[in-house]
């Protein structure tokens, strides 16, 4: 499996299944990754899959601004290659805390 | 902001060269006893809380004997004072006592300066004294480039009515003081009382707030940082929530309980929710429109400056986390922040955490996006199919704060009576 990844600033990565966007037809990733007036993270590479456009130091420094624009279009309009991860350890534990002493956390969870 | 129990305060304070009674911190009576005998008698047992007023609540205690020692320690370990549970004291010798004064550093928001403030009339009561007017205050602010120097502290000291060697002392326990207010990032570094003794000038107790925002600076303090709770500690929930922002400049995630565990609104009658803003104003504002109505957020939460997507996506997990919620509600101002940014973060924390149910919300959430991007926003939230959720209702920069609030009303009322559930 061929992946495109990077860190991201916040504490968190981005992975990308590029085997599954050889299909996309829309490449909705890389029009949406677009900065105002700061140029985007992602290009489409020599193949026509995504590439970063600038170094992955760069981005995890903050160079991908974690708009999460990316992440969306994947999902939306494309085929569900992109995975944004941002770990909340500390929320997830307080849940885990909740649950254990018998507490229903928040609705929906 | 991060607060100091008194034993911890004080070691600062000795570290600066200012005198405090020998003591040590024990957790159980057995230990208080034998600490007790090791100080020498008299000695005095403090629960060490983050509250003030210790000595009038019955959280101080003096014993002459080991046995008086171990049955005030056991009498106060395990309980709790003004809402805090005792687990450790404080055993210390007891001083004798001729006179006390209170001193203090303050950051001083109005002056933008610390203010050092001297006063005769320390000790439990000195609100009361100020009141009564039956003390001698004097106080200034600290020109921060020049410091505050012994001798521009006996300056600021020299016309209270002190013997002339007190006033030598206290100025040079003010300027240590100080040292300790600047080295630690404090926005309060207080002593009270300072007890004038035989033997000199004691520090009897020591009450030291750091800056929320310098916390990161003290790894040596081991402090967790959370956003400003008032006069309680941190509940597990905020400082989880502080994490988000900690490390992260890009636009804040200000997260505080308002009613942590539900029983404000309960005894008032009202509906708990969840809430966020960007921009304290128009927050106020809602939640001016939204108490009346019968709902009472149950924390206050922050989201302006331009945060990513990514802390939008974090502190909405940790909104939604709270117990007890029948809703939630997002307003901004009519800002320049970037809100398709904001949305983008809002829809991936719901589409997580109501994965479970299609996506779709299982309480009532309203959503009022006015400002830069807005229409954006209203579009990503359509185009994933969260304002066809027949919880979800998304305003857009024609709404007002208080039609903002009524929909919500409506909403919820909808969303009890699918429940079988009487609306109030």
């Amino acid at each position: 499996m061929s992946e495109l990844a990077w860190n991201v600033f916040s504490g968190g990565s981005v992975s990308i299944d590029l085997d599954r966007c050889v299909a996309c037809t829309t490449k909705a990733c890389l029009s949406a990754c677009n900065v105002p007036n700061l140029g985007s993270a992602l290009k489409a590479g020599a193949d026509g899959l995504p590439a970063l456009a600038i170094t992955p130091e760069r981005a995890a420094q903050g160079g991908c601004i974690e708009c999460l624009a990316c992440d969306l279009a994947c999902q939306s309009d494309g085929l569900g290659a992109l995975t944004f991860s941002l770990p909340t350890p500390e929320v997830d534990a307080y849940l885990d805390a909740l649950r254990a002493a018998g507490n229903a956390p928040g609705r929906g969870w | 902001m991060p607060k100091l129990l008194e034993h911890r305060g004080k070691l600062l304070l000795r570290n600066a060269g200012i005198a405090t009674p020998e003591g040590r911190v024990v957790t159980t009576a057995g230990e208080a006893r034998s600490t007790a005998e090791a100080l020498g008698f008299p000695v005095a047992i403090k629960a060490q809380i983050l509250a003030g007023k210790r000595g009038l609540g019955g959280g101080i205690a003096f014993a002459n004997d080991a046995s008086a020692a171990e049955a005030a320690a056991r009498r106060l370990l395990g309980t709790s004072l003004y809402g805090w549970p005792i687990t450790e004291l404080l055993i210390e010798t007891k001083s004798t006592i001729r006179s006390e004064l209170y001193v203090a550093v303050i950051s001083d928001t109005a002056a933008r300066a610390p203010l050092m403030l001297v006063s005769t009339s320390g000790g439990v009561e000195i609100e009361e004294a100020a009141h009564a007017g039956a003390h001698t205050t004097v106080s200034a602010a600290v020109d921060m480039r020049r410091g505050a120097p012994v001798y521009w502290c006996l300056d600021l000291v020299r016309t209270l009515p002190l013997p002339e060697a007190t006033l030598v002392a206290l100025a040079a326990i003010l300027a240590r003081l100080y040292e300790v207010y600047r080295r630690h990032d404090c926005t309060l570094a207080e002593i009270n009382p300072l007890a004038v003794t035989e033997g000199g000038l004691i520090a009897l107790d020591a009450r030291i707030a750091i800056d929320d925002d310098a916390v990161f600076r003290h790894p040596e303090l081991d402090l967790e940082r959370s956003q400003e709770v008032g006069d309680r500690s941190a509940t597990a929930l905020e400082l989880a929530a502080a994490k988000i922002d900690e490390n992260d400049h890009r636009g804040s995630a200000h997260f505080v309980q308002i009613d942590p565990d539900g029983s404000l609104a309960k005894a008032q009658g009202k509906i708990s929710i969840g809430f966020d803003g960007i921009g304290t104003g128009v927050s106020m504002a809602v939640m001016d429109e939204l108490v009346p109505l019968g709902f009472l957020p149950m924390n206050f939460c922050d989201t302006s400056g331009n945060p990513t997507g990514s802390k939008l996506y974090r502190i909405t997990k940790a909104i939604l986390a709270q117990p007890l919620i029948e809703g939630y509600v997002f307003a901004s101002c009519l800002s320049s922040q970037q809100l398709d940014v904001t949305a983008r973060g809002i829809i991936k924390a719901f589409k997580e955490i109501f994965a479970p149910h299609g996506g779709a919300p299982t309480i009532p959430c309203v959503f009022s996006f006015r400002g830069a991007w807005d229409d954006v926003a209203l579009g990503l939230f359509h185009q994933h199919g969260l304002d066809a959720h027949p919880w979800v209702r998304v305003l857009g920069r024609d709404s007002t704060e208080r039609e903002l609030a009524q929909t919500f009303k409506e909403l919820h009322e909808r969303w009890r009576a699918a429940r079988g559930v009487a609306n109030a």
